[in-house]
């Protein structure tokens, strides 16, 4: 047994103006998950102290909340993996949402977003036309099992960089499960599902893998670039700027061996795009100064022909 | 610091380490950025590397790493041309290969897992690699420099070799995210809690900073999709990191650098302003351990470093 200082943000939305801490000592091992950790907490110390659990068994997606710093799931998060030297456990709410009290949030965004790429199969033609269920084969449902064991703990979203600085992106759960309809050989609606997530900033990723923390494994990073890809491979909103950007870099790749950086930067904002280019001048500028402007054009690196062959074996959709 | 490579990876690394400590040579792989915009990382490191006593073999012939973007077009792409890589590296006889930058590191190791994990996935590279002549037999491990200086050097010789102290200097760390994400391709320390940054800054006599930007992403790869995302990515880390006192940054990755040093004045408005400087690791390292700070292009920085360097009796 030992000493578990539970550090807990504590703030009522109905009462409260600003947060406070409270810190619960528990006796107990410290293989003991922080989910139990704090049930215990409540029952015998302070039956105030608010959190949502259901399944105790990271089925349910209800416990995400922010311990030592990481979200995690508390019943998947044994107290020992992240005490403090002081042998303190810091609990808060999941970042990215507005808390509603203690280690409640308001999850309304999340669901808004979840909502918004409309998260039933829409077939083509009506079930009638069919005499059997509609049948997948092992090889086109092995693709969506991984996706399909996504909990909605948000996790991912509120680990997000991007979410945090800009609420219209979508976020890694989204697009996850947009992938999951957009591959799913029996929905009819693939096209419009990629004008719509591409819509909602698809492409703001900032493939940072904060998302690679999914306790699901669902890995959202991964499932990102593969929305990416079908985007591009069906040619849809190809004049954003996230898939001009994409191809301007394999272009140049293929060209030099390497990723050219003026190149880069003049084919993804435009070359013709006066006030997109005037946007990122006075950046440029201060490079100047400095001495620090990428060359403009660059010597292609020695056996360059090899790098084009390996394009060109891959048919890589370069412009 | 307690090594986590992946299982697979300790068999090997081990018998890199035993070699490498003999002939000190590495195969060097700088990527694009430390040869365009950020030349003086280029620069540092190799006076670093005089100042270690190792010798650090560019691969000049080596292609982008596909710098985490060409995934976005083409699956296989970014994994052969770094087959190529390594291909090379391996007929130099130079199996320890070292980035300097975290998304180089990240995506060349993601692409020697996938190779190594799959002989499909090999005997289609190296189908590709054979109509010019070349065969990667999966002998390369990359590791970040970082990793060198601590796994290699050791931070207690690290330590010994200082002859200019930071004196105190409070330095934030600033990871960049593929030196430690996904685990599953990283995993040499804890993408959750890393310190390693943090025991060099100690070692060159410096203190290092605490505040939870440190993991988090700096916003390069999206800084053109949306005007202002960057900026305001690298203000929240940055006023996080001067709240808690930092008096400079250091980063193991020239994307981070450039974001974070570009974007710093842009993100005033919103964020206030931090105007740290932002070293990139063999810059203050190469400092401590002697190399002239004239040497190190400081006055490259847009946000010039040297003002809160004299003001730690660091220079004149």
């Amino acid at each position: 047994m030992a000493k578990i200082k539970l550090d807990i943000f504590r703030f009522d939305e109905a009462t409260d103006t600003i947060p406070h801490r409270d810190e619960v000592t528990v006796d107990l091992p410290e293989t003991t998950t922080v989910l139990d950790a704090l049930e215990y907490a409540k029952a015998e110390v302070d039956g105030s102290i608010s959190f949502r659990r259901s399944c105790r068994s990271a089925i349910c997606g209800s416990c995400s909340m922010s311990i030592g710093g990481v979200t995690s799931l508390a019943c998947k998060t044994s107290c020992g993996s992240a005490m403090e030297e002081d042998g303190s456990v810091k609990i808060d709410p999941m970042p990215n949402f507005q808390p509603m009290k203690d280690l409640v949030v308001h999850m309304d965004p999340f669901w808004d977003k979840y909502a918004r790429l409309k998260p039933y199969l829409q077939p083509n033609d009506a079930d009638s036309a069919h005499a059997t269920e509609r049948r997948v084969s092992p090889d086109d449902m092995k693709k969506l099992v991984d996706v399909a064991n996504c909990i909605m703990c948000a996790t991912c979203y509120s680990l997000c960089p991007v979410v945090s600085v800009d609420p219209a992106f979508a976020g890694p759960a989204a697009i996850a499960y947009a992938y999951r309809f957009i591959e799913d050989v029996r929905d009819g609606k693939r096209t419009d599902r990629l004008a719509q997530i591409s819509e909602d900033y698809l492409w703001l990723c900032a493939h940072c893998y904060a998302c690679s923390y999914c306790p699901k494994h669902v890995d959202p990073n991964d499932r990102i670039i593969d929305v990416k890809r079908a985007t591009i491979k069906d040619r849809v909103m190809m004049n954003e700027r996230g898939p001009r950007h994409a191809l301007v870099v394999a272009k140049t790749i293929k060209q030099t061996g390497m990723l050219a950086e003026t190149e880069v930067i003049q084919g993804t904002v435009g070359r013709f795009n006066i006030r997109g280019l005037l946007k990122v001048a006075p950046l440029g500028a201060r490079m100047a100064l400095k001495g620090k402007l990428p060359p403009p054009f660059l010597k292609p690196v020695p056996k360059v022909d090899e790098i084009r062959t390996i394009f060109d074996a891959l048919e890589a959709p370069v412009r | 610091m307690s090594s986590t490579l992946l299982p697979e990876e300790r068999a090997l690394d081990a018998h890199v380490r035993t070699n490498s400590s003999k002939s000190k040579r590495y195969g060097f792989f700088p990527g694009c950025v430390a040869k365009e915009s950020c030349k003086e990382l280029f620069n540092s490191t190799m006076l670093l590397a005089d100042k270690l006593g190792i010798e650090l073999v560019e691969l000049t012939a080596a292609s982008c790493c596909g710098a985490s973007v060409l995934n976005d077009t083409n699956r296989d792409v970014a994994r052969v041309l770094n087959a190529r890589t390594y291909a090379q590296a391996e007929a130099l006889g130079l199996d320890d290969v070292i980035t300097i930058c975290s998304t180089c590191t990240g995506h060349m190791r993601a692409a020697n897992k996938e190779l190594r994990e799959s002989e499909e996935r090999m005997a289609h590279a190296n189908a590709i690699l054979g109509k010019f002549g070349a065969n990667y037999k999966g002998s390369v491990t990359v590791r970040h420099l970082l990793w060198l200086l601590i796994d290699d050097i050791g931070l207690d010789a690290l330590r010994s070799m200082v002859v200019r102290p930071l004196n105190g200097l409070k330095v934030a760390p600033f990871y960049g995210c593929h030196i430690i994400r996904p685990e599953s391709v990283n995993g040499w320390e804890s993408a959750r809690h890393p310190h390693s940054l943090e025991d060099v800054i100690v070692a060159l006599g410096g203190e290092a900073v605490d505040y939870a930007g440190k993991t988090r992403c700096c916003g390069f790869h999206v800084q053109l999709e949306k005007d202002g995302i960057a900026s305001s990515m690298v203000g929240q880390n940055m006023r996080m990191a001067k709240d808690n006192g930092a008096e400079a940054v250091i980063t193991p990755c020239p994307l981070c650098h450039l974001a974070l040093d570009g974007y710093q004045a842009d993100a005033a408005a919103r964020w206030g302003r931090t105007d740290l400087p932002i070293f990139h690791l063999p810059q203050l390292v190469a400092y401590a351990l002697g190399v002239p700070a004239e040497k190190l292009g400081l006055n490259k920085h847009l946000i010039d470093p040297r003002e809160v360097m004299v003001s730690r009796d660091l220079i004149n």
